[in-house]
């Protein structure tokens, strides 16, 4: 009469169907598992769409404040309206308006063109703009922006050399050069593992879905915890235990059913990403066309959720009540996703941070979908991260295993 | 035969021994009934013999065999039933056996068999495609219970297994428990209603702090225990009278209006009630001779409370 390994087929067959069935009904569980995630995906998709967009609705715009009203501070403001990275709110008319303006968030910023810019500039001396600005305008919006009118001063100084070498040596063509050129034009060319130019740039829903998606299914620690503790509290562990099942088949009958829970949450998650979130407006998530790439994909989505349900188990089985799990996850979700590059971009990062992005699993779970998303690479490229993530996720569950044991026999 | 030796366990090095030396002979087809006030030992003794904490010191053979052998030999044979309604409220009442079945290996013909039986032995049939969320108190019960049996056990540890449910519920199980030993099998049954323990169990046990006070045929408890007399007055006893009889009766007890002479002579009694009823206290009850097995527990657990 001893528990044979048919036996053990049989008592994990019965966890699996009594998991999924206990799930199956519990209405305010499947909200928590698939609408919430897909909500915020929706949401993610269309608040980040725009503002990272190359040149859409954006709600950044600036003024200008001409305080010489020479030629060269008209010439400067036309140069600045081709800017197509924020819109033109048009000329201010005195400092206190436009301080006045930015203070009040109606633009990002204001360019001031000091009295005798004109005069600077025909002097070849180096003229002093100032630019006020949003405290709330992104860094890198700001310093974009500055690096903008400094060259557009650049190239009204150097058009002024042009035209006094130009009168010195008698050709006024010279002039004509910098003022016809216009500024360079530079081809942004995406290169993925898939040579031949076939790399598309990568949308901001591409870039940013995967990142949310990552960090929506490391959530399943929540509904999981729940399952769990409800089932401590409840004494049906220790009844469980009393009848011989092991806390490692406990466990293993959770594992496969969240597991496959996972997975349909990051289906449905991407499938809100490529048809609900262009029907209300937004770009959709592209997804590979090839086989190979698809398959490297459900890889990297199958390793995430082993790495997830296997850091969710640990949680929830060393947790002593929702409120402990609920904390514990939440807050450790919300660290690997801040320290893992999801909320803030690595290369946003400075220097000396960037490395310690790899001690997140969701930094290498980013790593695994941006290699197949967006350098299109195949089921070799996303090994590494894949590799490491089923290891972080069977250590969890290791450890799972281990602290349960003991004091119990 | 099931044998518990010298029992221990601690739960803390700094913490008083949860079972201290405990040793108890449980008969087979028994129906043995494990008694004390709350942190006596009685859920630990359970979880030993459930296998869910291994004994610290001593043994628990189950005919001959020690426990963690008889238990991998026939890992049905014994079944907890705890005081929680350990069960999934979002599972009918027959996923619930069928689960509790399959995790035991049982599948198919065998698992139906079993489930069947149990339901039909908890008389749940009626209700068995509801879900055990909407169960009243008493079907839980009855469901915790049917699921003990789901395993087709030899031996059954029921922890507190009547908390909570009117009188009708309460008279099925306890004919339930009967039915189950009547077919030979073992039960072990904790309890803090002392009727019905008395009601059903041959054996019984008391325990407190960790230790067995007594332990035998319920018989023999409650006469070994009742040469004394107890007094149930209608106040509490003066202090001048108490101090009194502390002087003659060195074994003398009180405890609020029970008055207690573990060993007495009866033709003092007389002269007892004079002096009652001189200091103007009433007595609403004697006891002599027989004790109930309520009787007993108040009196080797010293009356007080624990909580």
């Amino acid at each position: 009469m001893r528990f044979s390994g048919t036996s053990a087929l049989i008592r994990l067959r019965a966890l699996w169907m009594k998991e999924l069935l206990a799930l199956v009904r519990d209405r305010h569980g499947l909200a928590a598992l698939f609408v919430m995630p897909a909500i915020f995906i929706l949401v993610m998709s269309l608040a980040l769409a725009d503002a990272f967009s190359e040149r859409q609705n954006t709600a950044i715009g600036y003024g200008v404040l001409d305080l010489d009203g020479s030629r060269s501070a008209q010439r400067l403001e036309t140069q600045l309206a081709t800017v197509d990275l924020i819109d033109e709110y048009g000329p201010l008319p005195d400092e206190a308006t436009a301080r006045a303006r930015v203070a009040a968030g109606a633009m990002a910023f204001v360019v001031v063109i000091p009295p005798g810019f004109g005069a600077q500039l025909a002097a070849n001396q180096t003229p002093h703009l100032r630019l006020l600005a949003d405290p709330t305008i992104p860094l890198m919006v700001r310093n974009g922006f500055r690096q903008r009118v400094a060259a557009e001063a650049t190239r009204l100084r150097l058009e002024r050399v042009l035209e006094r070498v130009g009168v010195s040596l008698m050709i006024p063509e010279l002039r004509q050069i910098v003022e016809r050129a216009g500024p360079p034009e530079i081809a942004v060319e995406p290169v993925g593992h898939d040579d031949g130019g076939q790399a598309i740039a990568p949308s901001a829903v591409q870039q940013n879905v995967p990142a949310w998606l990552i960090f929506s299914m490391f959530f399943v620690v929540i509904p999981l915890s729940a399952v769990f503790i409800g089932e401590r509290e409840r004494g049906t562990l220790q009844r469980l235990a009393a009848q011989r099942v092991s806390f490692g088949l406990v466990l293993a009958g959770k594992f496969v059913p969240f597991v496959l829970v996972n997975q349909v949450q990051a289906v449905v998650m991407v499938g809100v990403g490529r048809w609900v979130v262009p029907l209300c407006g937004g770009e959709a998530l592209r997804l590979p066309d090839a086989a190979g790439a698809l398959l490297a994909l459900w890889l990297v989505s199958l390793a995430v959720s082993v790495a997830a349900v296997g850091w969710a188990l640990l949680i929830a089985s060393i947790a002593r009540s929702s409120e402990q799990a609920t904390v514990i996850g939440g807050v450790g979700n919300i660290l690997m996703g801040a320290i893992g590059g999801i909320m803030v971009p690595k290369f946003v990062m400075p220097l000396a941070m960037q490395p310690w992005t790899q001690v997140s699993p969701m930094s290498w779970a980013l790593d695994g979908f941006h290699q197949v998303m967006l350098r299109h690479g195949g089921i070799g490229d996303s090994l590494p991260a894949c590799a490491a993530l089923v290891c972080f996720g069977l250590a969890a569950l290791a450890a799972a295993f281990v602290l349960n044991r003991r004091g119990n026999p | 035969m099931i044998r518990l030796a010298h029992l221990c366990y601690r739960y803390r090095p700094t913490t008083p021994p949860a079972l201290d030396d405990v040793g108890l002979e449980i008969g087979r087809g028994r129906i043995f009934g494990l008694l004390g006030p709350n942190g006596a030992g009685k859920t630990t003794l359970i979880s030993l013999l459930a296998g869910l904490l291994a004994p610290q010191g001593g043994e628990i053979t189950i005919a001959g065999t020690p426990l963690p052998q008889w238990r991998a030999a026939q890992p049905r044979a014994m079944a907890l039933v705890p005081q929680d309604h350990a069960f999934y409220p979002s599972l009918t009442v027959r996923e619930n056996l069928a689960f509790f079945a399959g995790v035991q290996g049982l599948a198919g013909h065998a698992r139906r068999r079993n489930q069947d039986e149990a339901l039909a032995f908890a008389q749940l049939e009626a209700v068995a495609g509801r879900r055990a969320g909407e169960l009243s108190g008493g079907l839980r019960r009855r469901l915790n219970l049917a699921i003990g049996l789901t395993g087709a056990p030899d031996i059954l540890l029921l922890d507190e297994p009547t908390v909570g449910v009117d009188p009708q519920s309460r008279h099925f199980l306890l004919e339930a428990v009967r039915r189950f030993a009547a077919a030979g099998h073992t039960v072990i049954y904790t309890s803090h209603y002392m009727e019905e323990v008395e009601a059903l169990c041959a054996e019984v046990a008391i325990m407190d702090h960790g230790k067995v006070l007594v332990a035998g045929a319920l018989a023999e408890v409650t006469r070994s225990a009742a040469a004394g007399l107890g007094l149930t007055l209608t106040r509490p006893l003066p202090e001048a009278l108490a101090a009194a009889w502390r002087e003659r009766f060195a074994t003398l007890t009180l405890a609020g209006n029970l008055v207690r002479w573990p060993e007495f002579a009866l033709d003092e009694l007389g002269a007892l009630l004079a002096e009652l009823a001189a200091a103007g206290v009433g007595v609403e009850r004697v006891d002599y001779g027989a004790a109930n097995l309520e009787q007993v527990f108040m009196r080797l657990t010293h009356h007080s409370l624990r909580d």
